[in-house]
């Protein structure tokens, strides 16, 4: 913790940053912090309950955060992968970040629970995951870490909805996103749902009807699914945001499954490797063309 | 009206099975389906063993039963030049609610205010008048709930046609309504009153929910009137991601938009749907201009409207304080930290002067 709170205050200090966005504790749990002032970098911490994909606030949409200045940002290892994507999608420039790599044994769901991490409180992402920090960082900080605990059992629940048959599939999505309102927590916490004016908003036509109805929710969640299809860097902020506790990571992992058999495209932190759907390439499948 | 009763367990059960079998809708906290978590919501019954009496506050507030998240207002169908209009297709279903904790209960009464006033909204008194609320003393509460801040209480028997005590074996029922005494009528004469009706000492939540905000929401309003340019709200605003998730698990919050939907070429319906105004396209012109130009402005609005606009017109605060918003926020804005520290700043001002 010390090794990170020295690290930000010289990076303010030195003015090579203007703000921090780390973690800091509160009333209820941790909570994102945006640090300005060197005096203040005793309040950062990082612990199992850092479970938010901080890279959220880098996106240019951003405006009250980019008219902090310069940042600085603490990363998982799969939030590396969202700002990987930011780079890769040209949304920032590597140079105009500075990325704080933390070392990581997994993180709990809730950021107000306390309790130490264990397989009942583990976020989801967690309990698979086998990269314990970023591999694209500027400073790399914190003791390295064990393996979470928790069985690697995330997607026993998406095997099994591929082995049902279609009518019992869909009736198990008109219940799940029946539940939807409709406040779009899964998109404005999305590291990757950048765009300026997101085809949801969009009135002439209203490509995606904006009601809350059965029709409106497919038409908004699929489209979501794909248009992240091989981008999601799948850090689970999406359903963890949702009131309506809809399980928003299916259709993610499915679509990053079916990315992976077509493509043999995995989603990493290497902003290079481009991705699928931002690249052209002479084998790529067409046989729905003919 | 001063009408009590004693009602056991089965007794109540009755009540609500003649209920369901006379065709009414009965809501009621039930577990939520396909959740991991211990988490309940209100919704329709179909027998009393469903309902969950204990346990957390549901995910959503009641809000939904009379202010549904789409209805559809009317729908259009075009004949030759002209268009006909099929008239607002919302029946308004007998329904009756129990378990209802005070702090949703209380919000239809607030919302009632702003929804008969310059304009009768008639979906919103339809469902009102066609609801029968049972609200039960609050079994539970945690750090995120501050109802003795806005003036309720987890006892507090606002907005309700009943209310329930859990006593003995049953309750201690305070039927407080016509509606009340209309629901009560058939079972008057069976139930019998309370020997002593004494209120039931509630494990001391009342206290331990009234230690997570002390402030006075007159003394808030006063800071907020004259701060609407303060620093204080670019520094809150800085984590709000400006989704709508604490609008729409608020029992309080009421904004909506209006669609016009097609189906099909010659018809369509318009639907009224919940809205929030921390989306930035709440207040987008048509023009691309937008006056609430970033995130704090738009979350000045959330605090403005709940805390001063609406007790500055209507008398009282937009808020239960049932804590939904400080729960469900992935962000960690927290209504509670705010109005603290808003408070502060008031008293200050206020020694200060």
């Amino acid at each position: 913790m010390q090794e990170l709170r020295d690290l930000a205050r010289r990076l303010l200090r030195e003015n090579q940053v203007n703000v921090i966005l780390g973690y800091e504790c509160a009333r209820r749990g941790v909570r994102p912090a945006f640090i300005t002032e060197a005096a203040d970098c005793d309040r950062l911490v990082f612990d199992h309950r850092c479970v938010h994909n901080l890279a959220a606030y880098l996106s240019p949409r951003r405006t009250h955060v980019r008219a902090l200045g310069r940042p600085a940002v603490v990363i998982k290892a799969c939030d590396a992968r969202a700002v990987a994507g930011l780079i890769r999608e040209s949304q920032i420039e590597r140079e105009e970040t500075v990325l704080i790599g933390v070392r990581c044994g997994g993180v709990v769901l809730d950021p107000a629970d306390s309790s130490p991490l264990s397989s009942g409180n583990i976020a989801p992402r967690c309990s698979a995951c086998d990269q314990r920090e970023p591999a694209l960082f500027d400073h790399l900080v914190g003791e390295p870490k064990g393996a979470p605990a928790g069985e690697a059992s995330r997607d026993a629940r998406l095997s099994e909805i591929e082995a049902m048959n279609p009518e019992e599939r869909l009736g198990l999505w008109i219940g799940l996103l029946g539940r939807c309102t409709r406040c779009h927590a899964c998109r404005q916490i999305c590291p990757m749902c950048f765009c300026e004016r997101c085809i949801a908003d969009k009135t002439q036509p209203a490509w995606i009807e904006t009601s809350p109805h059965s029709r409106g929710n497919f038409a908004w969640h699929l489209t979501r699914a794909l248009h992240l299809a091989g981008r999601c860097v799948d850090c689970g902020e999406c359903e963890r945001a949702c009131p309506a506790r809809i399980p928003l990571g299916l259709l993610s992992r499915k679509a990053a499954r079916s990315v992976a058999s077509r493509y043999g495209y995995v989603v990493t932190d290497d902003p290079a490797i481009p991705t699928p759907i931002g690249s052209f390439q002479f084998d790529d499948g067409q046989e729905f063309i003919a | 009206m001063n009408i009590r009763r004693m009602i056991g367990k089965t007794d109540l059960d009755v009540l609500i099975r003649d209920l369901i079998s006379a065709g009414k809708r009965v809501i009621a906290p039930v577990r939520c389906g396909d959740s991991q978590h211990e988490a309940l919501e209100y919704a329709p019954v179909r027998s009393p063993a469903e309902i969950h009496w204990a346990g957390p506050l549901p995910l959503r507030s009641l809000k939904e039963i009379i202010f549904p998240p789409t209805e559809t207002l009317f729908g259009w169908k075009q004949v030759k030049s002209s268009v006909e209009i099929e008239a607002n297709p919302n029946g308004f279903r007998e329904t009756v609610i129990i378990g209802a904790r005070p702090c949703d209960a209380a919000a239809f009464e607030i919302v009632d205010r702003v929804m008969g006033w310059d304009y009768r909204d008639d979906l919103w008194f339809g469902r009102r008048q066609a609801t029968t609320i049972l609200t039960v003393a609050c079994p539970h509460g945690d750090e995120s709930c501050f109802c003795p801040a806005v003036g309720l209480s987890p006892e507090s028997a606002r907005g309700a046609d009943w209310f329930l005590t859990p006593a003995d074996g049953g309750f201690e029922a305070a039927i407080l309504t016509q509606k009340g005494e209309a629901l009560l009528e058939p079972y008057k004469a069976q139930w019998p009153e309370p020997n002593n009706f004494s209120k039931q000492q509630l494990s001391g939540l009342e206290s331990k929910v009234r230690a997570n905000l002390k402030v006075q929401p007159e003394s808030i309003r006063q800071w907020l009137e004259k701060h609407f340019d303060d620093p204080l709200w670019k520094h809150v605003a800085l984590r709000c991601h400006g989704c709508g998730a604490c609008a729409f698990v608020c029992p309080a919050c009421h904004c909506f938009d209006i669609v016009d939907e097609p189906e099909g070429i010659d018809r369509g319906r318009r639907r009224r749907n919940w809205d929030a105004c921390q989306p930035a396209l709440f207040t987008l012109h048509g023009s691309g201009h937008n006056p609430r130009k970033d995130q704090a402005a738009r979350f000045r609005q959330r605090i403005m409207h709940k805390f001063n606009y609406y007790p500055a017109r209507f008398g009282e605060v937009l808020c239960t304080g049932c804590g939904r918003c400080v729960r469900v926020c992935a962000a960690g804005m927290d209504l509670i930290a705010i109005l603290a520290e808003i408070g502060r700043r008031s008293e200050e001002a206020g020694a200060a002067s």
